[in-house]
């Protein structure tokens, strides 16, 4: 093999840029995206920009009262207080813990291991290490949006109910989240890579549901037997506490950030900033050890991963074509066959209805617990108090749901709207087709919970309506909301569910959906309060019917409004 | 300065590719010589993609090697990626970057200098025609534009091999012929392309060899002389590549 003196092809700086870091480059190009991003973001939407940003200032606002009045009853009882608080930061830290490993996990697995940018950045002369730092630290960003939205307003309100405001304590807690947020991190990074790693592509998302399953079962499980024994008592409450005694374990992240904010809060600035300093080292070691361990081992990963993307053909059951058919026999033609292609698609994606068997399979667990519930809040005279609830359970769930999925529907049409523009329908009629699925959906699993709650709880057959009622018109509520702000605030260009229902106009859609259901249930709040303490009985009266009737016309007009809007803004909309 | 260069710029040998229990690529063997454009041809499902995956690093054989300018793309990888440019089908741009920050990006991504990139971009983007849309978010662009973005950030840092794959889809006539040009420029200054496409008339003007892939085999490789001859045919390259792919499949 002879060597050929060719004249100059190649920079030479191109040959010598092996092994210099680029991970200030990456960072760099980003900040100038987002900086285009915000640009955007204001030039074509300042109103809806600054509305967003007004609704997610009240959330934390309202959140910040909550967690305000809890400390401040906490501290009417000093003994109490002393028990209970560490205890809640203990709880919020673990719950932060799993949900910042998880979403992290989620997070680093479909940027690392996509097609797109993971791909392109691979074919560059880039050490993986540098990509996999880059999205890591993309990530806690990402990922630490759920701490910042619950963590500071429970900082304020600590700092307040604690009667020595300080700057200094604000900075306590900020040390201490920042800190915090690399260890779940880092758990993330090495869940996301060791799938890749070791699972194919559809065995991974069997393993994300047996996973969801097993911890479901066993939240379930110890849900069952504690709430076997007598409740409310000093014994349930003894034998409550023994349980969850492991997690203020000091091996663990959340006995560390507890501890040191409670000793921030009682003035121990010495022994916070002991605490302060053991998380700090132990996130840059975890980050550090995740980095090293992913990075070597990366490339074996992704081509895991792509490989098997590729792998066989995928098959689907005629039958369940038919039955997806049967399913909207109520609409018309063209309407039923969008709506049964929404509905194959979400039963042959497991991704969507997994995460909805889920939620409500917790949920009839719950169900089959409520007789023993029953039975302690009868003696207290608060019977309508387990199905009020019930509802209440039912409805997040159903938002989340359709946050989450029913929003992301209509932008990912965007793409294929070259086929369904073009059908002999009225564009704006695909909304209703999308409308249509949705309500099929969730009425089914929504109505299939409330009959089961009223049939455990042996509920009032008016109640039980009002309640399947009530149910419908969250349904109806919800899926006008996600439906017609999907039309009305779109994405188009973007074809990950996740990103757009992350974006402005599914976080719009999450607070209005949230503002919905607070609004549909204080109004059933309201009816079966006024039955339990003013009636005081079972059948509720005349103004408890008009409440329920309220807020059930409420959602059945902000559902068909929204609606409207989307399809008007549908039908002119440009792609 | 001048640089030696490897007799191949690219080789794969014995390469074996699965997903799972389907078998991409079967022990194909194949070496592009340097500064030869070497067209790639093959039905659909075939195993195009996948070559041209393993030569940029983005998947890894399951037996076999792939050398790029002499480095084993699975051991140096870094070095062999300094080497060389690949713009796919679908080509990834930053949508919320300008066609300027993204090519900015690239060049500082292979160590250009300042002088350098700004050199070089004056000439492709002139001849590409992207100084219209230079500042505009690449969100904004079409897919030809996308495509021709993407040419420039490749040939940018003047890589040693250029690996393309379907690079004339989505063009206009006038930018397909500056295409052309710049790959036979390329090729006559020392680089080497590796291109995959469809277009076989364009494959018939433009390769130095030609190589078809069918089922995951390498069933046909040379000049278009050469593949005549193994078609037993004085005909088109259309002709020929349906004939060999016809005898296969029979």
């Amino acid at each position: 093999m002879g060597d050929h003196p060719i004249a100059a092809i190649s920079f030479p700086a191109a040959s010598d840029v092996t092994e210099t870091t680029k991970v200030g480059l990456l960072l760099r190009t980003r900040a100038i995206a987002t900086r285009n991003r915000i640009a955007t973001a204001l030039l074509e939407g300042p109103v809806r920009m600054l509305a967003s940003l007004v609704l997610i200032g009240l959330i934390w606002y309202g959140l910040y009262k909550l967690f305000w009045a809890v400390l401040f009853q906490l501290h009417r009882t000093p003994l109490e207080a002393t028990v209970a608080i560490p205890m809640v930061f203990n709880f919020f830290f673990v719950a932060m813990l799993a949900l910042l490993a998880f979403s992290n996990a989620i997070i680093l697995y479909n940027s690392l291991f996509s097609p797109k940018e993971a791909a392109y950045l691979l074919t560059l002369p880039l050490n993986p290490r540098d990509l996999i730092t880059l999205k890591y630290i993309e990530s806690l960003v990402l990922a630490s949006w759920s701490l910042v939205l619950l963590g500071f307003p429970m900082m304020f309100a600590i700092v307040d109910t604690a009667g020595r405001p300080g700057i200094e304590l604000y900075l306590a807690f900020l040390a201490f989240f920042l800190a915090f947020i690399p260890i779940p991190g880092a758990m993330g990074l090495l869940i996301a890579w060791g799938i890749a790693r070791y699972f194919p592509r559809r065995l991974a998302k069997a393993a994300a549901i047996i996973a969801g399953l097993v911890l479901g079962a066993s939240i379930a499980s110890g849900f069952r037997s504690l709430s076997l024994g007598e409740t409310a008592t000093e014994l349930w409450l003894r034998e409550f506490l023994l349980r969850m005694s492991f997690l203020e374990s000091a091996l663990l992240p959340n006995h560390w950030v507890a501890s040191g904010i409670d000793e921030a809060v009682a003035g121990h600035f010495p022994e916070s900033l002991r605490y302060l300093g053991v998380t700090f080292v132990n996130a840059l070691f975890l980050s550090w050890v995740a980095v090293v361990v992913v990075s070597r081992d990366f490339l074996t990963a992704y081509d895991r991963s792509s490989s098997s993307r590729s792998a066989g053909r995928r098959t689907a059951s005629p039958a369940s074509g038919g039955v997806a058919g049967l399913a909207f026999f109520y609409l018309p033609r063209p309407l039923r066959l969008i709506a049964a292609k929404d509905l194959r698609t979400f039963v042959r994606d497991p991704e969507q209805w997994s995460q909805l068997a889920i939620l409500f399979g917790l949920l009839v667990l719950y169900l089959t617990n409520m007789p023993n519930l029953r039975l302690e809040f009868s003696r207290s005279g608060s019977l309508l108090i387990i199905p009020f609830l019930n509802i209440c359970a039912v409805s997040l769930i159903l938002a989340t749901f359709t946050c989450r999925f029913v929003f992301p529907m209509v932008s990912l049409e965007g793409q294929k709207l070259w086929c369904l523009g073009v059908f002999p329908l009225q564009r704006g009629r695909v909304l209703r087709a999308k409308f249509a699925f949705a309500l099929t959906v969730t009425l089914a699993a929504g109505w299939t919970a409330m009959t089961l709650a009223a049939v455990m709880l042996n509920l009032s057959p008016l109640w039980s309506l009002i309640h399947l009622a009530v149910t419908a018109a969250v349904c109806v509520g919800l899926c006008g909301l996600a439906v017609g702000i999907g039309a009305r605030l779109p994405s188009f260009g973007q074809t990950s569910a996740a990103r757009i229902a992350n974006g402005l106009g599914g976080t719009v859609n999450l607070l209005a959906s949230i503002a919905l259901v607070s609004l549909i249930l204080a109004g059933v709040g309201i009816a079966s309060w006024r039955t339990q303490s003013i009636v005081d009985g079972d059948l509720p009266d005349l103004v408890a019917l008009l409440w329920c009737g309220g807020a059930i016309a409420f959602a059945l007009i902000v559902g068909r409004t929204t609606l409207r809007m989307g399809e008007r803004h549908f039908e002119r909309t440009e792609i | 300065m001048t640089t030696p260069l490897p007799e191949f710029a690219v080789e794969l040998m014995n390469v074996r590719k699965q997903y799972g229990r389907h078998v991409a690529l079967r022990n194909l063997s194949l070496q592009v010589r340097t500064g030869e454009l070497f067209a790639f041809l093959g039905p659909n499902g075939a195993g195009k993609t996948t070559t041209i995956k393993l030569i940029v690093g983005l998947l890894r054989p399951n037996a076999g090697e792939v050398r790029v300018c002499g480095h084993e793309i699975g051991v140096n990888g870094v070095s062999a990626k300094a080497q060389l440019a690949y713009v796919p089908d679908q080509p990834f741009l930053y949508e919320k970057l300008t066609g300027r920050e993204f090519l900015h990006f690239v060049a500082e991504m292979y160590g250009l200098s300042n002088a350098e990139r700004d050199r070089e971009l004056k000439s492709l983007s002139t001849r590409l025609d992207l100084l219209e849309y230079y500042d505009q978010l690449t969100e904004s662009y079409s897919h030809g534009m996308k495509q021709r973005v993407a040419l420039a950030a490749a040939l940018l840092h003047r890589p040693k091999v250029l690996v393309v794959d379907e690079p004339m889809v989505g063009l206009d006539p006038r930018t397909v012929r500056v295409v052309k040009d710049l790959f036979i420029e390329h090729t006559r200054a020392g680089g080497t392309v590796f291109m995959s496409t469809h277009t076989l008339d364009i494959a018939e003007a433009l390769a130095d060899r030609i190589g078809i892939i069918h089922r995951g085999e390498l069933i046909a490789a040379g000049t278009l002389a050469e593949l005549r001859s193994q078609a037993r045919r004085e005909q088109s390259l259309e002709d020929i590549f349906l004939a060999l792919t016809e005898t296969q499949n029979g």
